[in-house]
């Protein structure tokens, strides 16, 4: 499968939200919260970067943990909302 | 109505002293000492923005003993706005809790014409500073004069955390620990001013009066509660940092309100805060446990936390665009593993 979306987002999390030297590799799977990774004000500066990035208009009602937690549920969120992810304009390309 | 200002940033030449430092001898201009100490006696933060030689401006402040009242200075050839927008980053100040103080009426063109909500000053009112409403915070409290310190310690605090290998790896080297404990008489005047003066990390933007809070001291208000939070790290203490008010019931449980310093973002005090929260509630036997929320246009981050933590929009509608969230899924929450908390009375 096509790996740009959740790669996408790993580059956005490791600029903004992780130490410069992180050596650790997070799965798709781990949950950002736990991992210290994203709080509540984190996630809002990263749901703007994704409605930008992804041409998506996100409403507040779907910032849920079933959607939110990880980059693989959030990629699955994104696919699942854009029309054609393929052809989606991705952020800083 | 003038907001209250948090930040004020300095121009060096001709407006904190006399003359051009990289030119020769400056004298600090008088009074301009004065109103600095005191405006950061109220808690309000002082920063730079000059074009001029880093080392040769920093040199002046020291020699003046001035250098420790500066946070974050952008001393270099940048544009003004450039340096201000960098430092309501650094600070995480909004333009409108900023002020900026300059000789030079360009200077202050621009940066009106460019931040249109930056307070722009004159330099000759540089003293007349403590006298202006915008400085003149509602309450002083002793986290005030420690504020400037606070932001001190959160930049040794960012550059400890490059050296980590990871987020979670940094935060729990920090040791941070998170009090909870009842209201007391002395907490009144911080409370009073984290009301006022948080925005973001507050559900429902409601501010009582001091004498609400006497009544709920002394247990007049019905089954109201309030409990704030203290916080400390291995680098410093944040003072008390939270509050929230809890509405009991025969079988209910409603956290009607909850307000964190934004100071404290970026490490799970947030979570924290709501989890030990709801556990005392689940605690004390309480089957319907509910948290309010009315969106202020600036908190939409405590709407986030509620839904994150599986709180979920429910029926009955409150006053005010007030909306209940209510919880259903307390078992399987829990905080962040690198804040300690401590309740004090469950």
């Amino acid at each position: 499968m096509d790996r740009l979306i959740e790669t996408t987002l790993w580059k956005y999390l490791r600029e903004n939200c992780l130490p410069q030297n992180c050596e650790v590799v997070y799965t798709d799977d781990e949950n950002l919260f736990d991992a210290g990774i994203l709080d509540s004000a984190g996630i809002l500066t990263f749901v703007c970067f994704i409605e930008e990035g992804f041409n998506l208009k996100i409403p507040d009602e779907d910032l849920l943990p079933e959607y939110f937690s990880s980059v693989a549920s959030i990629a699955a969120y994104i696919r699942a909302n854009t029309a054609n992810p393929s052809i989606t304009t991705m952020p800083g390309a | 109505m003038s907001e209250i200002r948090k930040c004020v940033v300095w121009d060096l030449d001709n407006t904190l002293w006399n003359g051009v430092c990289i030119e020769g001898d400056v004298q600090v201009r008088p009074g301009v000492r004065r109103a600095i100490e005191e405006l950061d006696r109220r808690g309000i933060l002082h920063s730079i923005a000059s074009r001029s030689v880093e080392e040769v401006a920093r040199e002046v402040l020291k020699q003046h003993d001035l250098d420790g009242f500066f946070v974050v200075p952008k001393i270099n050839w940048l544009p003004k706005p450039t340096n201000i927008i960098a430092i309501s980053k650094d600070l995480g100040l909004p333009f409108e809790a900023m002020a900026f103080i300059d000789d030079d009426r360009f200077e202050r063109e621009q940066v009106s014409y460019m931040l249109p909500e930056v307070m722009t000053i004159e330099a000759q009112r540089a003293e007349g500073l403590p006298l202006m409403p915008p400085f003149i915070p509602l309450e002083i409290t002793s986290e005030a004069g420690s504020r400037r310190q606070f932001y001190q310690e959160e930049q040794k605090r960012k550059k400890a955390e490059s050296t980590f290998p990871n987020r979670e790896a940094f935060l729990d080297s920090c040791r941070i620990r998170l009090v909870l404990r009842p209201l007391t008489e002395e907490d009144i005047p911080r409370v009073l001013e984290l009301m006022s003066r948080t925005h973001q990390l507050n559900t429902t933007g409601e501010v009582l009066s001091r004498e609400d809070l006497l009544r709920i001291l002394r247990g007049e208000s019905g089954q109201t509660t309030a409990v704030v939070a203290d916080l400390t790290d291995r680098f410093g203490n944040y003072g008390t940092i939270g509050v929230a008010l809890t509405d009991t019931g025969p079988t209910s449980w409603t956290l009607r309100y909850l307000a964190i310093s934004c100071r404290v973002l970026g490490r799970g005090i947030e979570r924290a805060f709501l989890v030990s929260l709801l556990s005392w509630a689940r605690n004390l036997g309480f089957s319907q446990i509910s948290a309010f929320f009315r969106d202020t246009g600036r908190n939409r981050e405590m709407r986030v936390l509620y839904q994150m933590m599986g709180f979920r929009r429910g029926g009955g509608s409150q006053d005010k665009g007030t909306m209940a969230f209510d919880a259903r899924t307390i078992d399987a929450i829990s905080g962040p593993p690198w804040v300690d908390v401590r309740c004090d009375f469950f």
